[in-house]
């Protein structure tokens, strides 16, 4: 079954009120924020993950090109989202979101999701470093550019689920 | 026809007559009396009488044979106390709904309401708190806070929740005690605000609850007419205007008094390739307050506030600065005070072309130049009017002083304190509204919408 087959037999059989399983329904709906950090105007990678999440059943805030952490986390706040998904395609990644953990913190956003992807840094480093890196930087799950994006939308999933069940998030 | 219109202002009940023939307005006549303040209709009827001739005016209002339109700003106007989440998201989108409405927005509150602020707002209650917070679908916890906090309270002002409708069965149910109204969200959406509904529901409140008491609906029994709240009614003479005149789609219209600077600019955004439109997308037609910029009762804020330009405009001559300070310490104390020597003149010119290039500073938006590998992107939020030439000046002293000229001032305010560009014009064509006749106008745009923008475009004295 494609992921939206999933979405809609998911939809038909939760009725208001029903507790939802891990890794299903609290996801489905969930608001996501999405947008390329920085001075990056790389437009088209936006758009598709943008279609992608949609269809994978998530609302999702897409705030475009070129967005500054308090963007972010400023629609975070407003859409009570769930997940802040960061985009970084030109190379400059690794400055751009520095620090985004922490001021998520100190902002009040203790409990959202960061998922970072694209060409985080610049040239060709291994994505094991990177990805450790980012990690580090606290963001939860990191991306190359190349990964197929059922992947992303599956683990978000998983992700949501997981915190609904054992009681994070809100 | 004659079309009668009447503006209630805090200091002075001005009116005037309208001459309908063929398809234009001319003015026929006009008076102006101290505003009553204890009760309004006294005010409003010697003007009434004054401009309708034959005798029992009020009823001959009634009838239908005088058209009679008004407006009030009497007590300063509708004060609105703004609560929203983010600062720059809802509680934003909270302003610019408040400000459409007319109102001026004497609090503003973001995220949680703490007790200090709720004793605060009990202590000196506005007339309407807008709540906003959340778009649609979004936040809670705060805003459910924030009912909770309000609930507990013994604030009795009236309430609209403009916030996430999602909690609109929690909002009613938390606030069954208080005066309480919902309209649809400011933000739906983040990047969708929706200022009219709350617009409409402070105007409602305007007309059952404010005009109440102070006499104005002593006014509203004789004539049979509503009035509206004068800021409300020239912002839709400004949308007016712009849609209908040609050569007006953008202008930016000045209204200074002695407590406060209005600004309004008909602008529609069109983003130049290169421009990256950040932030919320501003409306077609815009109002700014700014409380603290004024020529007499905030003179001494204003001063404070605008420290750099005036002391730039005095050639930072020590000696000229503190006569300016002295000048501004005499003035603040007495609202009605006209000056006669060259002095007095000259620093009120400073102050009102320093109040001018700050309120527009403030109500414009910024932009700043990103250096790319392929070039400079400008990265904008707020309104660009870099391209809005057409000035109007109007109120008080911009009306009476044929004398000033604002075009340096605008030149003034290239870069803000953060190193953006200041999207204001630098060039610009000043047109004065020699009579002070907007507000009246604006009234009786309502009846003769056409004949009234042209009429207000028509009779502006234009800069040489
Ligand atoms: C088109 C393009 C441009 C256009 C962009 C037009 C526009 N407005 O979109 C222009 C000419 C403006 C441009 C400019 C620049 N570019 Co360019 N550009 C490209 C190019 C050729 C294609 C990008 C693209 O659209 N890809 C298709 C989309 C679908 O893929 P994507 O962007 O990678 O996004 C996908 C994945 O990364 C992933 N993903 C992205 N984010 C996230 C987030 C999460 C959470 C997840 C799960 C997944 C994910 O999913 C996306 C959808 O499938 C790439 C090379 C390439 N072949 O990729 C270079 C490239 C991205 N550019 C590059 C560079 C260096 C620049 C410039 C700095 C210099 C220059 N002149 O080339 C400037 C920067 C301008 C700026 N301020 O942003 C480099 C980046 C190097 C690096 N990071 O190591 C690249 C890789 C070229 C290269 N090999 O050197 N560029």
């Amino acid at each position: 079954m494609s992921d939206v087959d999933t979405i809609a037999v998911a939809k038909a059989n939760t009725l208001p009120g029903m507790t939802s399983l891990p890794g299903e329904d609290p996801a489905m709906t969930a608001t996501v924020v999405l947008g390329v950090i920085g001075a990056d105007c790389h437009a088209v990678g936006n758009k598709i993950l943008e279609n992608v999440f949609a269809v994978a059943g998530f609302t999702v805030v897409n705030l475009g090109v070129m967005v500054s952490q308090d963007e972010f986390i400023d629609a975070a706040i407003e859409t009570g989202a769930k997940a802040i998904l960061v985009s970084s395609i030109y190379g400059h990644g690794e400055i751009d979101c520095a620090g985004f953990r922490d001021r998520c913190i100190e902002r009040g956003l203790d409990d959202i999701l960061l998922y970072a992807g694209g060409n985080l840094v610049i040239g060709k480093q291994d994505f094991a470093e990177v990805e450790a890196k980012f990690l580090a930087m606290g963001f939860d799950r990191v991306f190359p550019s190349t990964v197929d994006l059922s992947v992303p939308t599956s683990l978000l999933r998983q992700d949501l689920g997981r915190r609904a069940a054992f009681g994070g998030g809100k | 026809m004659i079309a009668v219109s009447i503006d209630i202002g805090s200091t002075w009940t001005k009116g005037a007559v309208f001459r309908r023939d063929g398809q234009g307005l001319t003015l026929d006549r006009r008076i102006a009396v101290p505003t009553t303040t204890d009760d309004l209709s006294r005010a409003f009827s010697r003007v009434l009488d004054g401009l309708v001739d034959g005798g029992d005016a009020a009823s001959r209002v009634r009838r239908g044979e005088v058209r009679l339109s008004y407006s009030s700003s009497a007590k300063g106007g509708l004060a609105v106390a703004a609560l929203g989440l983010v600062p720059e998201i809802t509680l934003e989108s909270a302003r610019v709904a408040a400000y459409s409405a007319g109102a001026k927005v004497t609090r503003v509150f973001s995220y949680r309401l703490t007790r200090s602020d709720i004793r605060s707002l009990e202590a000196a209650p506005p007339d309407i708190l807008l709540f906003a917070g959340g778009t649609d679908g979004g936040h809670v916890d705060s805003i459910l806070a924030n009912a909770e906090a309000l609930a507990r309270s013994s604030l009795d002002c009236s309430i609209v929740y403009a916030g996430n409708r999602a909690l609109a069965d929690d909002i009613s149910d938390l606030l069954a005690g208080k005066d309480l109204v919902q309209v649809p969200n400011v933000l739906p959406s983040i990047n969708a605000p929706d200022p009219d509904p709350a617009r409409e529901a402070i105007r409602k409140i305007f007309l059952s609850k404010i005009v109440k008491g102070k006499g104005l609906d002593v006014i509203v029994g004789e004539t049979g007419v509503e009035p509206l709240p004068t800021p409300y009614s020239v912002y839709e003479f400004a949308k007016l205007i712009s849609a209908r005149v040609p050569g007006w789609s953008d202008f930016i219209l000045l209204d200074m008094g002695g407590a406060t600077t209005d600004v309004y600019s008909a602008h529609r955004e069109r983003p130049a390739p290169g421009t990256i439109l950040r932030g919320l997308p501003e409306p077609e037609v815009k109002r700014t307050v700014e409380g603290d910029l004024g020529l007499r009762v905030s003179a001494e804020a204003a001063s404070d506030a605008l420290k750099g330009l005036v002391a730039d405009a005095l050639d930072r001559r020590e000696e000229r600065i503190a006569a300016f300070a002295d000048y501004i310490a005499r003035v603040s104390a007495a609202p009605d005070y006209l000056p006669e020597d060259e002095d007095g003149q000259a620093f009120d010119a400073i102050l009102a072309g320093a109040c001018v290039a700050e309120a527009c500073g403030r109500h414009a938006g910024r932009a700043a130049e990103v250096y790319t590998p392929e070039g400079k992107l400008k990265l904008q939020t707020g309104r660009d009017l870099t391209g809005v030439t057409r000035v109007i000046g109007s109120g008080g002293w911009l009306s009476r002083t044929a004398s000033f000229d604002p075009s340096p001032w605008f030149r003034r305010m290239g870069v803000d304190n953060r190193g953006r560009a200041v999207l204001l014009p630098s060039e610009i064509s000043y047109f004065r509204d020699e009579h002070y006749v907007f507000p009246l106008l604006a009234n009786v745009a309502r009846d003769f919408p056409e004949e009234a923008a042209k009429a207000g475009i028509d009779m502006l004295v234009a800069q040489q």
